[in-house]
């Protein structure tokens, strides 16, 4: 198979990818072989093979997600269950949020999803038996309408779909609708999207658009119910995009975990091409290996580029020295899908959308103690009561904790369920909007359990770039570890001065923002770190 | 010759080339700004955080080993930066198992001891696999390892052979030579640049292994490599009880350079103490022995012997071959010596391949 694989630093990634699902695991001898074959010294891909979870994993491995959701849903136990249960031969992996919280306790075996994970599950999926099928549960909505699925190019076009793209306005006026519509990404940085398209812009050609589809964020479903329900929709917006910057190369970075997601966009891309509507342009997926911190942008361009995916000094930005060192435009799936409805009704219309003085819409990730999780498009400005009860058919028990928005959004406690959940609204909180993944948490679930789990998937996830994510997610961890036994690690105003230094001087989002959930915690349930001593005087 | 700016650094007025890094504006400002991933050798990484200072204008401090003056900056050392240089030692101190494994310096030490920083736990996974090599020339403990990159980088952008790998993500990670093999195994060449890069002494040199004296008791004495022409500059570690040499070492500024050696200059220095060394002067006596002389009548012997080849057989029946150790002048004088004394052209140096 070497023979036939591209010898550019860029296919790397991708030939790892082909050579663990065509041939097996990329062991020591498989990794020298590619290096030799590509003529890059064995040294650099035995980093890149190392630094992404799956690539020494068998394809068909069992994976058993432990994100927060699962792990309320007693998933360790699960795993426990399944490494009895496999036979020798069949790695039973605990992961990281596998993004299928809708369906906790979840797990993967090869490309296939298993919901609802139980003792029989798992013994069907060992055995091979196919398991029960994956379903959305979703709501209709004026900007991406997940109750709608295009099934193909023939079914979007019917509803109006690529008129946008038809009938595209002038950059100008793309970037005037983007800003009165107030979009800003929906990946968890909430970057306004019209001032970074407008940079884009202002760089010399050529550029690239590139779509983070690497969706990880703990409790956040969004992007791909978006991928697998209106993949023609989120191109559409990205043909705008690539279109807009002048970019005749499109990648979309997909997390390998996202089974379906691929082979949909796979058919929807391949339908376009046949349809003609990518005309001297090409849409690439480049698909992940496991890690978290290629979510983040410039962790993303760096393994796009065959290196380990660990995050660029800023500035510069990668709107102006991006993937290969060019402008590059990177958009969030959901927000790149929601650029056509902007540009079909207006930006002010689409604006208008918001509630409580908050504009547009967002698609809101709901798991955990609720009755209907999934995935539902509301307006910005919802509190967390409105969308649990409007949406998710309410909780299925008393309330204990809530994320609001993904790992790093921070940990509220019940009384924040009638707060706006936006910037503003939760800034007195101390928290964020983040990615809206929201998870619903049961009084009985220790919020402790909570913050020691959220540092340890940090601790697990930080790539070793710098000294205070890559130390103070553990320390932290160790911290709350000994505390629930009892033991107190450091006293309050020293761990107080870790969360400080890992704020302000960590490269990227990962470090800076994993101290939010702590000092909510510290905030919010104080009794259960008096142990700890006084906070620092401030 | 780049523009000067000006900037403020602690509030003082500050001038600097345009694009100079802050780290090296400010030490010739005299504010001393502490590194442990930086190495002027490599691209700047910004990982250890050490150097972070305040920038106005930036959300958050900026590493000053990354970060390049611009006009009208102001640069501040003085606000929450002690306070961060700290606890950021605390943090890699709560991994730092083995703060000495060869008796190398380590500004890890230096910096904790200046700040009085201390561990507030050890992290239970702080112990590393250990790593073996069988190799005779450099040793490697993980445990003093604080992941800086900076040999690893080393391999990559210096020599280009990227031996080293920092392997794998999470509390796991870790650097070794690729895939965890012996450097043997790897494209590693053993001049033990790592281990001159390195900040904490995680590699060291086993060839020293004899002196249990840490690097720093050690006499310096400025020298050149005599190993081939190129000349570099190396500093003998004598050990001052015994007088012997237990290391060579290389400062990044000297010119030749820039601290790098090979592994002959680093490590292939027990020559000069060894028995065999030839010490004065022999000459095979009738009997078919070497017998000790005086420079004069081992030259006489020498070049009578020559005169003698010249005279039976002809000039070109004399070849000479030099020393692949001898400088550029010293191979010119032998050429000439060939050339126009003993009349042949049969001259070559084994530097020539």
């Amino acid at each position: 198979m070497l023979p036939e694989l591209p010898t550019a630093r860029t296919r790397l990634l991708d030939n790892l990818g082909r050579i663990r699902r065509e041939v097996g695991p990329v062991t020591p001898e498989v990794s020298d072989a590619i290096a030799d074959h590509m003529n890059i010294r064995r040294g650099e891909v035995d980093e890149v093979v190392s630094f992404y979870s799956f690539l020494r994993l068998p394809v068909d491995a069992l994976r058993v997600c432990i994100g927060p959701v699962c792990d309320c849903l007693g998933a360790r136990e699960l795993a426990e269950q399944a490494r009895e249960l496999a036979p020798a031969g069949l790695p039973v992996v605990e992961v990281e949020c596998l993004g299928h919280c809708d369906l906790a306790p979840a797990g993967t075996r090869g490309d296939l999803v298993l919901p609802s994970l139980s003792r029989p599950a798992l013994e069907d999926a060992i055995e091979g038996r196919p398991t029960s099928l994956v379903f959305h549960s979703t709501n209709t909505g004026p900007s991406i309408d997940l109750a709608t699925t295009d099934e193909t190019l023939l079914d979007y076009e019917a509803r109006g779909g690529f008129a946008v793209l038809r009938n595209l306005p002038s950059n100008e006026r793309i970037v005037e609708e983007l800003k009165a519509s107030s979009l800003a990404g929906y990946g968890g940085a909430g970057f306004p999207t019209g001032v970074k398209w407008e940079a884009v812009a202002r760089e010399p050609a050529p550029r690239y658009v590139v779509i983070n589809a690497d969706e990880g964020e703990p409790g956040t479903i969004k992007d791909r119910y978006v991928m697998e329900r209106r993949p023609h929709l989120m191109l559409e917006g990205m043909l705008v995009a690539m279109r807009f910057a002048g970019a005749t190369e499109g990648f979309i970075y997909l997390r390998e975990e996202y089974a379906t997601a691929r082979v949909r966009l796979t058919r929807a891309i391949d339908e376009l091409r046949l349809a003609g509507l990518l005309e001297g342009l090409s849409i690439e997926l480049v698909i992940g290996a496991g890690a978290y911190i290629c979510g983040e942008e410039t962790a993303m361009l760096e393994s796009m580029e065959g290196r380990r995916g660990m995050p660029r000094l800023k500035p510069p930005f990668p709107s102006e020295v991006g993937y290969l060192g060019l402008p590059t435009l990177i958009n969030n799936v959901e927000t790149i899908a929601h650029v056509p409805a902007i540009l079909r009704n207006g930006g002010a219309a689409w604006a208008a959308l918001g509630k409580r003085g908050a504009t547009g819409v967002r698609l809101w990730s709901l798991s955990g103690a609720v009755r209907l999780p999934g995935c539902y498009e509301a307006p910005n400005g919802s509190t967390l009561r409105e969308l649990i009860d409007e949406h998710a058919g309410g909780a299925t028990d008393e309330i204990g904790a809530i994320v609001p928005g993904g790992a790093a959004s921070g940990i509220l406690p019940p009384d924040a369920l009638d707060v706006p959940l936006t910037r503003d609204g939760l800034r007195d909180w101390g928290a964020g909007a983040g990615s809206a993944g929201v998870q619903v948490f049961p009084a009985s679930y220790s919020p402790l359990r909570l913050l020691r789990e959220t540092m340890r998937f940090f601790a697990e996830e930080s790539c070793q770039k710098c000294t205070p994510c890559r130390i103070g997610n553990r320390g932290l961890h160790h911290l709350f570890e000994q505390l629930e036994h009892g033991r107190v690690a450091m006293p309050r105003g020293q761990a107080e001065e870790w969360l400080d230094a890992m704020a302000a001087t960590s490269i990227c989002g990962l470090g800076q923002g994993s101290p939010f959930p702590v000092r909510n915690a510290f905030r919010f349930w104080p009794d259960l770190f008096a142990r700890l001593g006084e906070p620092a005087v401030r | 010759m780049k523009p000067t700016v000006t900037f403020t650094l602690d509030g003082q007025k500050a001038s600097a080339p345009e694009g100079e890094l802050l780290v090296h504006a400010a030490a010739r400002h005299g504010v001393f700004i502490p590194t442990l991933c930086h190495d002027d050798k490599l691209d700047p990484y910004g990982g250890c955080r050490m150097c972070v200072v305040g920038v106005e204008g930036s959300p958050r401090p900026l590493p000053a080993c990354a970060t390049r003056v611009r006009e009208g900056m102001a640069v501040s050392t003085n606000s929450s930066v002690p306070q961060y240089r700290k606890t950021l030692t605390e943090m890699l101190l709560a991994e730092h198992l083995n703060p000495n494994p060869g008796g190398r310096p380590n500004e890890l030490m230096d910096m904790a001891a200046e700040l009085g920083a201390e561990a507030p736990f050890i992290l239970p996974d702080a112990k590393r696999e250990e790593y073996d090599d069988r190799n005779r020339l450099m040793g490697y403990d993980p445990d003093a390892c604080i992941l800086c990159n900076r040999c690893v980088r080393y391999t990559q952008e210096v020599m280009q052979c990227s031996a080293l790998s920092l392997e794998g993500r999470g509390p796991h990670a870790r650097i070794v030579p690729t895939h965890g093999y012996s450097w043997l195994d790897t494209e590693c060449e053993l001049c033990g640049g790592c281990l001159s890069v390195c900040p904490t002494g995680a590699i060291y040199e086993k060839f020293e292994e004899g002196t249990r004296r840490p690097e720093r008791a050690l006499t310096k004495v400025k020298s050149t490599c005599t190993f081939c022409g190129v000349g570099c500059q190396i500093d003998l570690n004598v050990d001052p009880e015994t007088n012997r040499i237990v290391k060579v070492t290389s400062d990044s500024s000297y010119v030749s350079n820039e601290g790098n050696l090979c592994v002959k200059g680093r490590f292939a220095f027990n020559f000069v103490h060894h028995p065999d060394r030839l010490t004065e002067p022999l000459v095979r006596g009738e009997d078919g022995e070497l017998h000790p002389a005086t420079w004069e009548h081992a030259l006489q012997t020498a070049a009578e012997g020559l005169q003698g080849v010249k005279e039976r057989h002809g000039p070109l029946a004399i070849g000479v071959l030099a020393s692949a150790r001898l400088t550029m002048e010293e191979n010119y004088l032998i050429q000439k010596l060939a050339r126009t004394v003993l009349g042949t052209n049969s001259v070559h140096s084994c530097e020539a391949t």
